[in-house]
C-alpha cells in the first residue's frame, strides 16, 4: 500500500485557501483541519498565487495518457475550492488608502479564481473592543464589491473566546458549504461531457469518469464515487484490445496501472464502508480479469509483479480495515459463489502475494538470463523516468538547457524494467509477505496452512543460504509432518535439513536427518513417491533411501568428508569430533534403532541369576553392523559389553577393566527383524534394578545412545502406526513380548531374626493391655535397628469415632498407644542419643539396641481400647547385619496380630415394687400403649433397684466395690445401700452374673429424675493389674404420687384344716371419695368367708380394709382365690400376678419356732 | 479434471491420496490437501448457523486456489475425504455425487476383512475402483 501517495491512501479532504492577516492563520487552519469532516487549509501569504487555469485543450488532439499522475495531489494540495479573504476591520474601516488597498487586492484575487470557478469568502478580522464600531455600510460595500452572500462574510473576532468559537464554527460551515458547490459544479462540468459523449478517446472517458468520481469523493458521495469507478474501470476493460496509441508492452502496462488505481480507490470505499463481501468480490473480478493478461514474455515478470502487488494492497487494505467487518457481513447474497472462509483472512492474499512475488522471480532470473545485453543498454536506463501520466515512463533528454520527455519503444521500455527488476532484491520481501501470512494463520489456528506458508517462507531462507533460519523453520514443519504422518512432505523437508545441516557443517544433524530420511517408511503403491519434485533430496524411491542410507555412514565412520557446496569447508568425523546420537523415547529416530530390554523373572533374589533379552530393530533400508554394544544399567556393576565376533576387538575400543565382556556371533540389524540378545545378569544390591541405555558403537568414533524401554510399555511412532507392515514380537516368547519389563525387583536379603507377638488374648475396654514384643536374634546381629509400630482398624476406618474430627482427645480415640517400656539397656554404652521413641495414638517408632548374635531384647507395648474394636497391630524390625557398612541396605521383619477388643462386664438394671403392694399411677396407667421405656416410680414408696453385672469376657473377674453415685447430691431420692466395698472380692466366671439390690425412695415428684451412675471397680482374676472402674449410666425416672395404692396381706404358710386371715388393703390418697369394687374368685383349695362381690367406697386419705377367712384343703404351693379391686373413676382395676398369689400349706405345724402369721 | 483425491484419518494423517497429473507436482497437491484440512477443522468446529444441514456429510468447496478448486466429505467416522479439481466451474451436485460414489467405494475398501482400521488403504483394487470413478467425472463435466 506504501506504494501509493499517502493522498491517495486517505480519503480526500477539500482544501480551503487563507489569504490575508497571517497571524489568525494558524488558528482557523487548526480548527478546520479539526472538525469533521476536516477542511485542510493552505494560507498564502500573497493574493496573486493561485496557478491559472491551462488553456482548454485541443479536442483533435489524441491525448497523451490516461490519467495525469499528479492531477489528484494537485487538488488536493494546490487549487482550492474555496478561498477565504481575510481584512482587518482597520483596513476595511481606515482611512481611504487603505480601502482602496482593500479593494485592489480583492479584484486581483477575484480576477485569479475565476478561471477556475473557486468559490470565496470574506473574513474581517475585528477586536472585540471595536466590534461595533465597524459600520455597516462598509462592510456592505465590501460584500458588494467581493460579489458575495451576506452569509459568506463574517466578522472575526479573535481576543474574545465564546465570540471566536461561534466564528471559527461558522466560518467551518460557510467554507465547507461554498467546498462542495465547487466540487459539485466542478464535477457536473466534467459529468456534462460524459453524457453528451463529448469525449474523442476512451481515454478521455475514463479519464473524466475518474474525475467525477474524485470530485464526489470530496464530497463524500461514496455511491456516486464508486459508480463512476465501476464506470471507469469497464471502460479501460475495453481499451485493452482496442487501443493503440503506444507500443503494446508499455500500452499494457498503463492500463495496468491504472486499472489498479480504480481499484484501490474502489476497495477503499468499500472496505471502510464495511462492505467486505462486494469488496472481496470485486478483488476477485479484477484479478480474473487482468490474471490472463499477462503480456510480453520478455517483461512477463512484470505482470507477476504487478499481480503480487494487488494481492498485497488488497491484503494490507483488509487488514487495516475495522477488525470487526472481517466477519462475513449480513449483506444482500452476491449472485457469484460465495467466498470461502479463508478470503475474509488478509493472510490468504499475503500468502498469494508471495507466491506471485515468487513467480516474478523466476520469470525474471529467466528473463535476465535470455538477454544477455542487458549490459550493453549503455546506461541511458537511468534518464528513464516516470512521465506526466500514470503508468507511463519516458525518457528525460536535456536539450539545451530544457528537458524534454521522449516516449520510449517497446525494446527500450523492456530494458529499463529489466535494468530496474535487478536492481532489487525480492527475496526478503516474499519473507515478509509470508511472515505475515505465517503469524496471521497461526493466530487463527490454522496450523497447517501456516505450516506452507513456513515451507515457503523456509524454501526462500534456503535459497539465500540463510541456513539457521531455514533450519528452524523446516524443524517445526518436519515436527508437524511427523506427527499427522504426511509422508511425502516430510522426505521434502528433511531433504532440506539434511543440506542446511551440511551448509551449516553440522555432522551431527547431517546424520540425524539422513538416517531419519532413509527409515522413513516407503510410499509404495503411489506415484508420488516417483515424482522428482521432492526437493533437494530426489525422490523418494528406496533406491534413494540407500544412497542416503550409505552417505549417513560413511561420514559417520569418517570414510567421507562432509563438505557443503557453498562454504567450501569440509568436515570430518574424526576422533576429535566424535558423533554421539541420543535417541529417547520422543526421538524420531526411534525408528531407526530401537533397543527393547525385557527381564525374564519380575523378581530375583539378591545373588540370584535373571536372563535380560536386549531386542535392536532398526528401519533402515540396509543392513547395519554394530561393533559393539554397550548395556548400561542403574547399578553400574551390571553394566557389561557385547562385542561383535566378527570383527576383532580393536585396541581403541573402550572396555574398562573389570567389566563383563559377551561377544556374539554377528551383530547385524537388518530391516525390521529384531537382533534378540540374552544373557544372565547377577545383581547382589537389592532394590530397583533398571536397563537404562543400550549404546551402540559403529566405527571409532560414531555412537548411538538408545534409551531402553519395557516391551510391555512400547508404542509405535506416529509415522509407522498408519502403515501397513509385518508386525513381529521383539522376544520369542509372546508373553514376555506384551508383559516384559525393563526393571526387575531385587529381593531383600531373607532376615535371620524373630520378632515375636506374645498375645494373651483379647483386651478388655478400659484397661491398658500389655504386649510384650521380643526381638530375637537366629543368625544376624543387629544393628541400628528400629521398630515401627502401626495400629490399624481391621475393618478399615480409623481408630477415632466420628466425634473425633471436633476434639481430639482420648476420649474420642477408640484404640490408642499409650506407652513402649522396654528393658533397661544393659551397658552404659548405649548412647542415650541413639534411643529414638516416638508414640503416637496409632503409631510408635522405637529403636532397638544393638544386638549380637543369639542375643535378645524385647519391650512391652501398653494399647489401651476406649471402645470395643478389634484392632490390627503391624510391628515391623529395620536392621543392618553389619554395623561396618552403612551403605548397604536394611533387612525388614514384619509381623502382624489382630487383637480384639471386648467390652469386659455388662451393666443391667431392673426395678422393682415391694411384695403384694401396687400402687395405681396414672401416668403408667396412660403410657402403657407408647413404647416409653421411662420405668415409673411411686413416690414415698419403696422400690428395689436391681443391680446385675455379667462377665462377657473370657476371663474370671474380681468384682472389688459398687456403688450408685448420684450426680447431684439432693435429697431428691435416698438409696440404700449408697456404696458397697465388697468384703471379698467377687470373682464372677465368664458368663457368670452377679446381682446387688439397693432401695430407692423417691421423694420428689418429677417427670424426669436423675437417679445416678452405677460405678464398678472390678479387676483381672488372674494377673495383678491395676483394677477398672466401669460406669453404667441409670436412666431418668417417673417420679409419680399414686392415687390409690393396694396392698394384698396374708401370711406366707399356712397349715391344712387351719383358718387364716387374707385381708385387702385399699388406700385413697386422694382428697375425694373413692368407688371401689371388688370382688373374689373361688378356689378349690380352700374354702372362704367375707364378701364375694362388692362395691364400696373409700373416704379421702383413708384407708379401707377387706378381710377374708380362708381355710386351706389342700397341700403344698397353692393359689390364693385371685381378688379383683377396681376404681370406677379411673376404670383401672388391679389384677395379682400369680407368684404372688402363692400360699404354701403344710400338713401339720413344723417344729420351728414361727412367729404368728400376722407379723410377717 | 480431478487432479487429487485423499482420504484423511483421524489425526489428520494420509490414509490414501493419489494424484492423477501428467506434471510433476504432487507434493503441491500434497500440501494443498493438508492445508485444506484446516479449513475442515474450522467448518468443523465453527458450524455456521445459516448453513442448511449441519448433518450433511459434504462440506463444500474448502478454498480456491489459484488454479483449482478444493471439495471435502466427511464421513460418519471423522474420516475426511478432499478433492482437489482444475475444473473452476463446476457444479456442487456433480462433486456430491462423485464424493457418495467414492464412499461407497471407501466403505467396501475398508470392510476388507483384511484391512486393519486406522491404516493406510493399499488395496489395488481400492485404486482401480477409483480410477473408474475419476475418469467419467472429468468428461461429464467437460460436456
Amino acid at each position: 500500500m506504501e506504494e501509493f501517495p499517502e493522498e491517495l491512501r486517505t480519503p480526500p479532504v477539500a482544501l480551503a485557501c487563507l489569504i490575508g492577516c497571517p497571524e489568525v492563520h494558524p488558528l482557523i487552519t487548526a480548527h478546520l483541519h479539526s472538525q469533521q469532516p476536516p477542511i485542510n487549509a493552505v494560507a498564502l501569504p500573497d493574493f496573486s498565487m493561485i496557478p491559472p487555469k491551462k488553456p482548454p485543450r485541443d479536442t483533435l488532439e489524441p491525448p497523451a495518457g490516461i490519467i495525469k499522475r499528479d492531477w489528484f495531489s494537485k487538488h488536493r494540495t494546490r487549487i482550492p475550492a474555496v478561498v477565504a479573504a481575510i481584512f482587518s476591520s482597520r483596513d476595511v474601516s481606515g482611512d481611504p488608502a487603505q480601502r482602496l488597498q482593500v479593494c485592489n487586492d480583492l479584484d486581483k484575487l477575484k480576477a485569479s479564481i475565476r478561471g477556475r470557478n473557486i468559490k470565496l469568502g470574506v473574513l474581517v478580522v475585528t477586536k472585540w473592543n471595536d466590534k461595533d464600531n465597524t459600520s455597516e455600510e462598509r462592510i456592505l460595500a465590501l460584500r458588494k464589491r467581493a460579489e458575495i452572500d451576506s452569509k459568506n462574510l463574517i466578522i472575526f473576532v479573535p481576543d474574545h473566546e465564546p465570540e471566536l468559537q461561534q466564528c471559527l464554527s461558522r466560518l467551518w460551515t460557510v467554507l465547507g458549504e461554498l467546498a462542495n458547490t465547487y466540487y459539485r459544479d466542478e464535477g457536473r462540468r466534467v459529468r456534462s461531457r460524459l453524457e453528451k459523449k463529448n469525449y474523442s478517446s476512451m481515454e478521455l472517458n475514463v479519464r473524466y469518469c475518474f474525475k467525477v468520481a474524485i470530485y464526489a469523493e470530496f464530497r463524500r458521495d461514496w455511491l456516486e464515487a464508486l459508480k463512476l469507478y465501476e464506470d471507469a474501470y469497464h471502460a479501460l476493460r475495453e481499451m485493452v484490445g482496442t487501443s493503440t496509441r503506444m507500443p503494446p508492452i508499455q500500452r499494457l502496462v498503463e492500463i495496468k496501472a491504472v486499472a489498479e488505481q480504480l481499484h484501490f480507490n474502489m476497495s477503499m470505499i468499500l472496505l471502510h464502508g464495511g462492505k467486505v463481501l462486494e469488496a472481496i468480490t470485486w478483488f476477485r473480478q479484477h484479478t480474473a480479469n487482468y490474471r490472463k493478461l499477462v503480456g510480453a514474455p520478455e517483461v512477463i515478470f512484470l505482470h507477476w509483479e504487478w499481480l503480487s502487488r494487488q494481492y498485497m494492497v488488497f491484503a494490507q487494505l483488509l487488514e487495516t480495515s475495522s477488525p470487526n467487518a472481517l466477519h462475513v457481513p449480513s449483506t444482500a447474497p452476491v449472485a457469484e459463489e460465495k467466498p470461502t472462509e479463508w478470503e475474509f483472512h488478509p493472510a490468504y492474499y499475503y500468502q498469494l502475494a508471495a507466491s506471485y512475488l515468487k513467480e516474478k522471480n523466476t520469470c525474471l532470473e529467466f528473463a535476465i538470463s535470455m538477454s544477455v545485453d542487458v549490459g550493453s543498454f549503455d546506461g541511458s536506463a537511468e534518464s528513464v523516468v516516470a512521465s506526466a501520466y500514470l503508468g507511463q515512463y519516458s525518457r528525460l533528454l536535456e536539450h539545451e538547457d530544457a528537458f524534454i520527455m521522449q516516449p520510449l519503444t517497446d525494446m527500450e521500455y523492456a530494458h529499463y524494467a529489466l535494468a530496474e527488476g535487478k536492481r532489487f532484491k525480492d527475496s526478503f520481501e516474499i519473507i515478509a509477505l509470508l511472515k505475515k501470512s505465517f503469524e496471521a494463520y497461526s493466530s487463527s489456528k490454522a496450523e497447517r496452512t501456516a505450516a506452507y506458508c513456513g515451507l515457503q517462507m523456509a524454501r526462500e531462507y534456503f535459497s539465500l543460504n540463510d541456513f539457521s533460519n531455514a533450519k528452524q523453520i523446516f524443524d517445526s514443519l518436519a515436527n508437524l509432518y511427523r506427527r499427522e504422518g504426511w509422508l511425502l512432505s516430510l522426505w521434502e523437508v528433511l531433504g532440506y535439513l539434511r543440506e542446511c545441516s551440511k551448509g551449516m557443517s553440522s555432522a551431527k544433524d547431517f546424520i540425524e536427518y539422513s538416517l531419519e530420511m532413509a527409515s522413513l517408511p516407503e510410499t509404495t503403491g503411489f506415484s508420488e513417491s516417483f515424482s522428482k519434485d521432492c526437493g533437494p533430496a530426489g525422490p523418494a524411491t528406496p533406491s534413494q533411501r540407500e544412497k542416503i542410507h550409505k552417505e549417513a555412514f560413511e561420514v559417520a565412520r569418517g570414510e567421507s568428508e562432509l563438505n557443503s557446496d557453498e562454504q567450501n569447508s569440509a568436515f570430518k568425523v574424526k576422533s576429535d569430533y566424535p558423533i554421539y546420537l541420543e535417541i529417547d523415547v520422543i526421538s524420531p529416530l526411534r525408528v531407526t534403532l530401537l533397543a527393547l530390554v525385557a527381564f525374564h523373572q519380575p523378581m530375583v533374589k539378591p545373588g540370584g541369576q535373571s536372563l535380560i533379552t536386549i531386542s535392536l530393530r532398526s528401519q533402515l533400508p540396509i543392513n547395519v553392523e554394530i561393533d559393539q554394544l554397550e548395556v548400561q544399567f542403574n547399578q553400574s556393576e551390571c553394566n557389561f559389553i557385547i562385542t561383535n565376533g566378527q570383527k576383532p576387538l580393536s585396541s581403541t575400543d573402550i572396555v574398562q577393566p573389570g567389566h563383563r565382556v559377551e561377544t556374539a556371533p554377528d551383530l547385524v540389524l537388518a530391516t525390521n527383524k529384531w537382533l534378540r540378545l540374552t544373557y544372565d545378569i547377577k545383581s547382589d544390591l537389592s532394590g530397583k534394578l533398571e536397563c537404562i541405555y543400550v549404546i551402540a558403537r559403529v566405527g571409532p568414533n560414531f555412537t548411538i545412545c538408545c534409551r531402553a524401554e519395557s516391551p510391555a510399555l512400547i508404542n509405535d511412532s506416529p509415522l509407522w502406526k498408519f502403515e501397513n507392515r509385518l508386525e513381529t514380537i521383539p522376544i520369542k516368547d509372546p508373553g514376555l513380548a506384551l508383559s516384559g519389563q525393563k526393571a526387575i525387583q531385587v529381593e531383600e536379603p531373607e532376615p535371620q531374626v524373630d520378632l515375636i507377638l506374645h498375645s494373651s488374648g483379647p483386651a478388655l475396654v478400659g484397661e491398658s493391655f500389655i504386649l510384650p514384643v521380643t526381638v530375637s536374634s537366629r543368625g544376624h546381629a543387629v544393628h541400628s535397628g528400629e521398630l515401627k509400630i502401626n495400629l490399624v482398624d481391621t475393618r478399615g476406618g480409623g481408630l477415632l469415632s466420628p466425634r473425633g474430627e471436633e476434639s481430639f482427645s482420648s476420649e474420642n480415640i477408640h484404640v490408642e498407644l499409650v506407652d513402649i517400656s522396654c528393658d533397661a539397656p544393659q551397658d552404659q554404652s548405649e548412647a542415650p542419643s541413639d534411643k529414638i521413641q516416638k508414640i503416637q495414638p496409632s503409631f510408635g517408632l522405637i529403636s532397638v539396641p544393638s544386638l549380637d548374635m543369639g542375643e535378645s531384647w524385647s519391650c512391652k507395648l501398653k494399647i489401651k481400647w476406649n471402645h470395643p474394636k478389634p484392632i490390627m497391630l503391624y510391628v515391623s524390625l529395620g536392621y543392618l547385619p553389619r554395623s561396618d557398612e552403612p551403605s548397604l541396605q536394611k533387612v525388614h521383619v514384619h509381623k502382624s496380630l489382630q487383637i480384639e477388643g471386648t467390652t469386659a462386664v455388662a451393666i443391667n438394671h431392673r426395678y422393682m415394687l415391694p411384695f403384694r403392694k401396687d400402687p395405681l399411677l396414672l401416668l403408667k396407667l396412660k403410657s402403657i400403649s407408647e413404647t416409653d421405656q421411662t420405668p415409673y416410680l411411686a413416690l414415698n414408696e419403696k422400690t428395689l433397684l436391681i443391680i446385675s453385672v455379667k462377665n462377657c469376657s473370657e476371663v474370671p473377674l474380681r468384682l472389688l466395690s459398687m456403688s450408685i453415685e448420684t450426680e447431684v447430691k439432693s435429697d431428691a431420692c435416698t438409696i440404700q445401700p449408697q456404696q458397697e466395698e465388697f468384703r471379698e472380692a467377687v470373682v464372677n466366671m465368664p458368663g457368670e452374673e452377679f446381682k446387688k439390690v439397693f432401695t430407692i425412695i423417691p421423694k420428689v415428684k418429677s417427670t424426669k429424675l436423675k437417679i445416678g451412675n452405677v460405678s464398678l471397680r472390678w479387676e483381672r482374676d488372674s494377673n495383678a493389674t491395676s483394677s477398672q472402674v466401669t460406669k453404667y449410666r441409670l436412666p431418668d425416672v417417673n417420679v409419680e404420687l399414686p392415687l390409690l395404692a393396694v396392698s394384698l396381706e396374708c401370711p406366707p404358710h399356712a397349715f391344712i384344716g387351719n383358718p387364716f386371715l387374707y385381708s385387702v388393703k385399699i388406700l385413697n390418697q386422694t382428697e375425694i371419695l373413692q368407688e371401689i369394687k371388688c370382688s373374689i374368685s373361688d378356689s378349690q383349695s380352700f374354702v372362704l368367708s367375707g364378701p364375694h362381690s362388692d362395691t364400696m367406697l373409700v373416704l379421702p386419705r383413708s384407708a379401707q380394709v377387706l378381710t377374708y377367712m380362708l381355710v386351706p384343703l389342700g397341700l403344698g404351693s397353692l393359689q390364693l382365690p385371685r381378688v379383683t379391686v377396681a376404681s370406677v373413676r379411673y376404670s383401672a382395676g388391679l389384677l395379682p400376678s400369680n407368684a404372688s398369689l402363692l400360699v404354701f400349706v403344710y400338713p401339720t405345724k413344723p417344729h420351728v419356732d414361727l412367729k404368728p402369721p400376722g407379723d410377717a | 479434471m480431478i487432479v487429487c483425491l485423499a482420504v484423511v484419518g483421524h489425526e489428520n494423517n494420509p490414509l490414501y491420496i493419489q494424484s492423477f497429473t501428467e506434471s510433476d507436482d504432487a507434493l503441491k497437491l500434497h500440501h494443498i490437501v493438508h492445508c485444506s484440512l484446516d479449513v475442515i477443522d474450522e467448518r468443523v468446529n465453527n458450524p455456521k448457523k445459516s448453513s442448511p444441514a449441519i448433518n450433511e456429510a459434504f462440506l463444500g468447496l474448502l478454498y480456491p486456489t489459484e488454479n483449482y478448486k478444493v471439495y471435502g466429505y466427511l464421513t460418519n467416522t471423522k474420516v475426511k475425504f478432499i478433492l482437489v479439481t482444475t475444473d473452476l466451474d463446476i457444479r456442487d451436485a456433480d462433486v456430491r455425487n462423485f464424493f457418495r460414489k467414492f464412499h461407497a467405494a471407501y466403505v467396501d475398501a475398508v470392510s476388507n476383512p483384511f484391512h486393519i482400521p486406522g491404516k493406510k488403504i493399499t488395496s489395488r483394487t481400492f485404486g482401480e475402483r477409483v480410477s473408474s470413478i475419476v475418469k467419467p467425472f472429468g468428461l461429464n463435466s467437460a460436456s
